[in-house]
């Protein structure tokens, strides 16, 4: 029994069920009115004009009428006869609904036993003044007894800001002590750690033999299989000194750049990365990527943790002219963002401060802060005075695609693709001068047919003509401009009655409505995509909020930042409506930890931010990433819920282990490789995932979540298919640089993909192999496009942060895995390979390379024998050459019209198309191979990690 | 010809097993899936059938998503009023305006002509012909709102109660309430338009429910399920073999680690995916339905064949023990010449849907069978000069129509109502989250007892809780 319970069963056994008139009061004053206020005043009297059932318990002259059932709702003295009370013990269904209506929000015991013994003790209901009093008076034994207050600026109510917490939901605020650890013979204080919370009498799993505990550190370092020769390596060093063949891996791992790639898919994970903005348009981030690689090069350098969030956060402001800055602050604009003419621009300018708000306290602080847009946090001490100052930091943060010259460390290759991007635009422009000639031919109709003079007109569309022949208003020759267009707006300037010169878009076809629509649209789309290979960041900077319409094209910053536009004055939002501003706020953090002072300026705001989140004295900064550290490891983390740490979340299992690291962390100049290094050395990462269970009262899981045993998993989506690439010798291990486009699902790949007024292009993949196949971590990642085998294998999708990663069991997995393409084509190579090789065991080959070891008898006799059926059944196939698609029929009804109409896509990327090696290209035996290759890359042994 | 509702997934039929040799499921887990067909009342695991939290009529749930934004002006909801204002400019002020509302804006009229229809008097514009014959069991809400003026966003918010997706769409939450009756196929089907509506799958997404609860879409082109067949010239009894390999190879996997269930039910899984590869193109096979039964549908004709198809093919997943079908139509995003649009829209699914309605009756499912028919939002009474004047209509998240029928709605009444310009709605007013709090009621569900813990609260279909609309429950 906690103290809690223990103190209120103390109360009902003295007070009994008649109480005094002065301690109904107390207990009311103490219990009853904070219950109502969070319980029941929301529906029933905050809001005057949406009072529920048109019952009102602000006070008692109104509690005791009742609502709309006309039933007296409160008798004083008698609970069993009040149906306050009667609809709270969900008891009495029939008559009175229960209440809190939600299941969730129902009264505890406890709760109800308050609200009996106030009724039975008379339901006396002192003022306001009194309520004050009567608290004052207890302040000090009340909090002795049921937790402790907290200072925060700015609650919206007196009660809010006096609410009690109980002292372990606060421990994410208090300050990370250090725990004094005695460690013996060179124990990880890790270990130490560990070995205190676990249970009596459990002896810990031993060591994991070397093959198994270098094939967990490298997928777990690298994302990737350990080679056969490295698995023979380490274990011959391993049988000479376990531990100095182990700390030998860890370095080695830790200097692999494919660590830092690692790395990037955990942390891409938490801040949503993806290379489009999502919703009606979906437009390409061109620049994205830079985000992607900067991530990369963070982790491989070390940087110290301190240092990657204040770049992130405020890295121009930091240093504007260091391009490596403006591509950090990408990271405050990786949630999707679009603002389309159809949208009110407030509206998504308040977007994109709630998501980044929240983002910041999510991934730094494992705070979800959004819980406090609309009111005071429900649970944690968060005022909504608070989000609204975090907030205020963005106040001046304006979103643009800024100049950034390409780095050395960068990977620049590959641009030449955009060729095939300028074949489209080409092809595009051609469409709208063919439109704007038919345009012309048709206006003179159009005069004919009205029988107009059209001398203004013909004179209006010579000077158009010398204007557009002269250059036009050609942005890099991106957009098109029509003399028809340029002539009717001249026309129109001019003053011209409407009726007097042809209307726009004259005389179209619903084939030419809906030609011209694909082409405008296709030019708009491709300006995102052009945008990649310039040298560009996705980024901010600071300024006034300029004032736009829509967005149809990257943004630039704009030179009068500071003077033009409207300067932000962030306040409280009525019910987080950008319309309903209440209480302006300045610039500040979380108040529970500290007070900031922000200069009044539009500059700087960021920096102060990161500054404090940085701080090594703030301690939900270092138990944050220790914690999501832990979890990349361990696949649980020490508090459950890495993206929060506030009372809903899971509190810590091991909270002397969790500070421990944080307090480590700073130690080591925040230095996350050391971590990686004093983790990974400890017992408990080596520790075997078996557990003689017969010794053991522990359950499975108990005895993973003590750390008993080590916790096997799944390979997450990438590791399955780089490990594949891996095996086979297929990989493409350059890094970074311009997204590339694997082959995903054909179907999915030539599906039309509906954006606002057009199709997205088809997915069409790098005409190369080695362009295909690289790293997961590359591949184009489009919102409103994911790679199906991706997503069945639980990629999260990149809207909401994931703080972990799912892993079901379900049945499309089986028909990517088993029956996709993709894996096929993994199969034929790996079998390729092995033939290639002209292994004398290729079986034995084959299980070196997928499950590093040589197989058991029996499982060779069997994979041998299916080798030989499977040549005789492969022998009778036979196939048909891989014809890739240069055009894809679009079928749509026209918007401007309601006609169906339909197009041809050009697929250009298709025509340089190489296939991967095909069943064509290879014999009966080495097919039959892949059959056996197949099955073991959809094994559980090559699935699961030990 | 083969004539499949999906035209190239028949073929392979010829060596489905019967239904009594094989039982298959899909996203199940082990446990709830061995002979579940047999052992129906026995059954566990996230899919069983689970009992309703209120009594209600509806077990089943088949929701007609027009994606775009079907005019209510010009289906269901009259404004005589526009006649005279036809062609008369129209402003809109305050803080709401967008770039929608750049530019000169006018009056459109409807381009058509209304009649009431049955005993109820239901109002239903001239291109319906066959609506009109089951007008009696519909039941009209033309209260609803919703918070969003763009396509992803509504469809979002219409389809998982959050207007920036993410969260899981009202087919995983009542599959996850309900379960499902026929543990071989998904509880939750939809059939998209071959191009997806903006936003996506997410549309039919299971969010932060379990990932058995996604909506599984039966694509009309191609494959109905992804990669649901190996490559051509894998036969399956060259499958076969490798699975027996695999099952092998995993066999002596788990008895090496006995403690490790995951690894069973990932072996058992894709035993269901083999036997499932046999079993949906013969569940999806419209050929045995009678001649008069998909002429009734439209099937056949061109301007009807398409939804034709999804509606008998509903109805038939619906008698499966499918427990949520979901079919796309559109785009109803008439922003031009809304005659034509409009007029061939509504053309492509009146007898489509008449028949649906019609074949739940006389098979007595309609009792048993929610339909709901409405868009993301409706559309405006104006239009803004753009390409000349084109007689269409902007988005409206203001006023629009939605109809049920079956499950327990209250048939043959007409809720609410719009102002006389079809602007904004002003009788019942209601948030779209008490339209999802009424679906859930209508299915036997209670929104603020269907939650789910997720990131630190109780989550839920309507994101704050809501309340029912009581008048449209008879």
């Amino acid at each position: 029994m906690d103290r809690m319970t223990r103190n209120i069963t103390l109360i009902a056994l003295l007070l009994g069920s008649s109480l005094h008139a002065e301690d109904a009061e107390a207990l009311f004053v103490r219990r009853v009115w904070p219950l109502f206020q969070e319980k029941c005043l929301a529906c029933h009297g905050n809001d005057e004009k949406k009072i529920k059932g048109d019952y009102d318990m602000r006070t008692l002259e109104s509690a005791t009428k009742g609502g709309e059932s006309e039933v007296k709702a409160l008798v004083p003295g008698k609970p069993e006869e009040s149906p306050l009370y009667l609809a709270s013990t969900r008891q009495h269904e029939d008559d009175w609904e229960p209440m809190p209506p939600k299941e969730a929000d129902k009264l505890y015991a406890e709760q109800l036993a308050w609200i009996k013994d106030w009724i039975a003790g008379g339901a006396p209901w002192p003022d306001e003044a009194k309520r004050n009093a009567i608290a004052k008076a207890n302040a000090k034994k009340w909090s002795a007894e049921d937790g402790i207050t907290v200072k925060t600026t700015g609650a919206l109510s007196p009660e809010w800001a006096n609410r009690r917490y109980k002292p372990e939901a606060l421990w994410g605020y208090q300050k990370v002590q250090k725990p004094e650890i005695e460690t013996r013979n060179g124990e990880n204080p890790i270990d130490a750690l560990i070995a205190m919370r676990m249970p009596e009498g459990v002896k810990p799993a031993s060591a994991a033999d070397a093959r198994t505990f270098i094939r967990r550190a490298t997928f777990d370092l690298l994302g990737l299989p350990p080679t056969p020769e490295e698995i023979a390596a380490f274990e011959k060093a391993f049988a000479q000194d376990g531990d100095a063949a182990t700390k030998a891996l860890i370095d080695r791992l830790l200097e692999s750049p494919h660590y830092g790639e690692r790395m990037a898919r955990h942390w891409l994970d938490v801040v949503r990365y993806a290379d489009s903005s999502g919703f009606a348009n979906d437009y390409e981030r061109g620049n994205a990527w830079r985000y992607r690689d900067y991530v990369v090069r963070s982790f491989n350098e070390d940087k110290p943790y301190d240092q990657f969030i204040k770049q992130q956060i405020a890295g121009d402001e930091m240093k504007s002219n260091d391009p490596e800055m403006l591509i950090a602050v990408g990271f405050l604009r990786m949630g999707p963002w679009e603002l389309t003419g159809m949208e009110v621009a407030k509206v998504a300018r308040q977007r994109f401060l709630d998501d980044v708000t929240n983002s910041v306290g999510e991934t730094f602080l494992a705070h979800s802060l959004q819980c406090a847009r609309c009111h005071d946090h429900k649970f944690d001490p968060v005022p909504t005075h608070d989000y609204y100052s975090i907030q205020a930091c963005f106040g001046t943060t304006q979103l643009a695609e800024r100049p950034a010259s390409f780095l050395k460390s960068e990977n620049t290759a590959g641009f030449e693709e955009s060729k095939y991007l300028e074949t489209r635009r080409i092809e595009h422009m051609a469409v709208l001068k063919q439109l704007d000639d038919k345009m012309l031919i048709n206006a003179e109709k159009w005069f004919a047919e009205k029988k107009l003079d059209r001398t203004v007109w013909d004179k209006a569309v010579a000077n158009a003509r010398k204007f557009v022949q002269g250059g036009g208003q050609m942005r890099k020759a991106r957009s098109f401009t029509g003399v028809f267009e340029v002539a009717r707006s001249a026309l129109q300037k001019q003053g011209l009655p409407e009726g007097q010169y042809p209307p726009k878009l004259v005389g179209f076809t619903p084939e030419d409505f809906g030609n011209e629509r694909v082409a405008r649209k296709g030019l708009e789309r491709l300006k995102w995509e052009l945008d990649r290979y310039e040298p560009f960041a996705f980024s901010v900077y600071d300024g006034r909020t300029p004032q736009m319409v829509s967005v149809n094209q990257p943004m630039r910053m704009p030179k009068d930042r500071m003077t033009e536009g409207e300067l932000e004055q962030t306040a409280i939002l009525g019910g987080g409506d950008p319309f309903s501003p209440t209480k302006p706020v300045k610039p500040g953090v979380l108040s529970i930890l500290n007070t900031i002072e922000f200069p009044d300026a539009i500059e700087g705001r960021r920096t102060m931010l990161a500054n404090w989140i940085a701080s090594a004295d703030n301690p939900l900064t270092t138990r944050t990433i220790v914690n999501r550290l832990w979890l990349w490891h361990f696949g649980q983390a020490i508090a459950g819920n890495p993206n929060n740490f506030g009372s809903t979340g899971k509190k810590p299992t091991h909270p002397e282990l969790l500070d421990f690291l944080a307090a480590t962390l700073v130690e080591k100049k925040w230095s996350l490789k050391e971590m990686h290094r004093l983790i990974m050395t400890s017992a408990a990462y080596r520790r075997s995932s078996e557990l003689q269970m017969a010794d053991s009262k522990l359950s499975r899981e108990d005895a993973e979540k003590s750390y008993a045993v080590f916790k096997p998993r799944r390979l997450m989506a990438e590791e399955l298919r780089d490990a594949m690439l891996s095996i086979t010798g297929e990989l493409n291990p350059v890094m970074g640089g311009i997204p590339n486009r694997p082959e995903i699902n054909i179907e999915v790949a030539m599906q039309p993909r509906m954006v606002m007024g057009t199709f997205a292009s088809a997915w069409v993949p790098n005409p190369l192999p080695q362009q295909r196949h690289r790293r997961s971590l590359y591949a184009l990642k489009i919102r409103g496009l994911r790679d199906p085998f991706m997503e069945v294998f639980n990629e999260p999708a990149p809207d909401f942060s994931c703080e972990a990663r799912d892993v079901s069991t379900v049945t499309p997995q089986v028909f990517s895995l088993f029956n996709g393409q993709a894996s096929y084509n993994r199969a034929l190579a790996l079998a390729n390979r092995v033939m290639k090789e002209k292994a004398t065991d290729a079986v034995g080959r084959v299980f070196e390379l997928t499950f590093g070891r040589k197989p058991a008898a029996d499982e060779k006799a069997l994979c041998e024998a299916h080798w030989k059926q499977m040549e005789a059944k492969q022998a009778q196939i036979s196939f048909a050459k891989h014809q890739p698609p240069l055009t894809v029929k679009r079928e749509a009804v026209e918007e401007n019209t309601g006609e169906k109409f339909s197009f041809h896509e050009k697929l250009p990327a298709y025509a340089d198309f190489v296939p991967d090696l095909q069943p064509t290209d290879c014999d009966a035996k080495t097919r039959a191979l892949a059959d056996v290759c197949l099955v073991l890359l959809n094994s559980n042994e090559f699935a699961y990690l030990y | 010809m083969n004539r499949n509702f999906f035209p190239c997934a028949g073929a392979r039929a010829l060596h489905a097993p019967t239904r009594r040799e094989f039982v298959y499921g899909l996203g199940t887990t082990l446990g709830s899936v061995a002979l579940t067909s047999l052992l129906a009342a026995e059954q566990k695991g996230p899919l069983a059938p689970k009992g309703q939290m209120v009594p209600a009529k509806a077990k089943n749930c088949i929701f007609l998503m027009m994606e775009g934004g079907p005019s209510h002006i010009d289906c269901f909801d009259p404004k005589p009023v526009l006649e005279k204002l036809h062609l008369k400019e129209f402003t809109r002020e305050g803080k709401m305006k967008s770039a929608m509302e750049s530019g000169k804006r006018y009056y459109v009229k409807s381009p058509f002509k209304f009649a009431q229809h049955g005993q109820s008097g239901a109002w239903m514009s001239e291109p319906w012909q066959h609506l009109p014959k089951v007008a009696d069991e519909m039941c009209f809400f033309r209260g609803c709102q919703v918070d969003s003026v763009n396509h992803p966003t509504a469809m979002y918010q219409m389809n998982c109660g959050n207007r920036f997706g993410g969260d899981p769409a009202i087919g995983a939450w009542v599959t996850y309430g309900l379960g499902s009756v026929n543990q071989d196929l998904p509880g939750f089907i939809v059939l998209p338009e071959v191009s997806y509506p903006q936003g996506g799958s997410a549309n039919w997404g299971t969010g932060y429910l379990p990932a058995q609860f996604q909506g599984t879409a039966l694509r009309s082109k191609g494959s109905p399920i992804l990669d649901l067949q190996p490559p051509q010239g894998i036969t399956p009894e060259h499958q076969r073999a490798n699975l027996d390999l695999l099952a092998k190879l995993d066999a002596t996997h788990a008895a090496d680690h006995p403690w490790h269930d995951e690894l069973k039910a990932r072996m058992n899984n894709y035993e269901l995916a083999f036997r499932m590869q046999m079993e949906v193109p013969e569940v999806i096979d419209l050929e045995q339905e009678d001649a008069k039964t998909k002429e009734m549908y439209g099937i056949g004709k061109d301007a009807t064949d398409a939804f034709g198809r999804k509606c008998l093919l509903a109805r038939k997943l619906v008698e499966k023990g499918v427990r949520f079908v979901q079919l796309y139509n559109g785009t109803w995003d008439s922003h031009d010449y809304i005659e034509r649009a409009h007029g061939n829209l509504i053309r492509g699914v009146d007898q489509p849907i008449a028949a649906l309605i019609t074949d739940l009756k006389q098979r007595g499912l309609l009792d048993d069978t929610l339909i709901v028919w409405c868009g993301e939002f409706g559309r405006t009474p104006d239009n803004g000069v753009r390409g000349g004047t084109a007689y269409g209509r902007d988005h409206n998240p203001k006023a629009m129509t939605v109809w049920m029928a079956g499950g327990g709605c209250k048939a043959g009444h007409t809720i609410g109502a719009t102002d006389d310009r079809g602007m904004e709605a002003i009788e019942e007013v209601r948030h779209v989250r008490d339209l999802h709090v009424t679906l859930l009621r209508l299915l036997g569900l209670d929104d603020n007892k269907l939650t789910f813990y997720h990131a630190g609260r109780f989550k839920q279909l309507s994101q704050i809780g809501g309340n029912p609309i009581d008048k449209l429950i008879a």
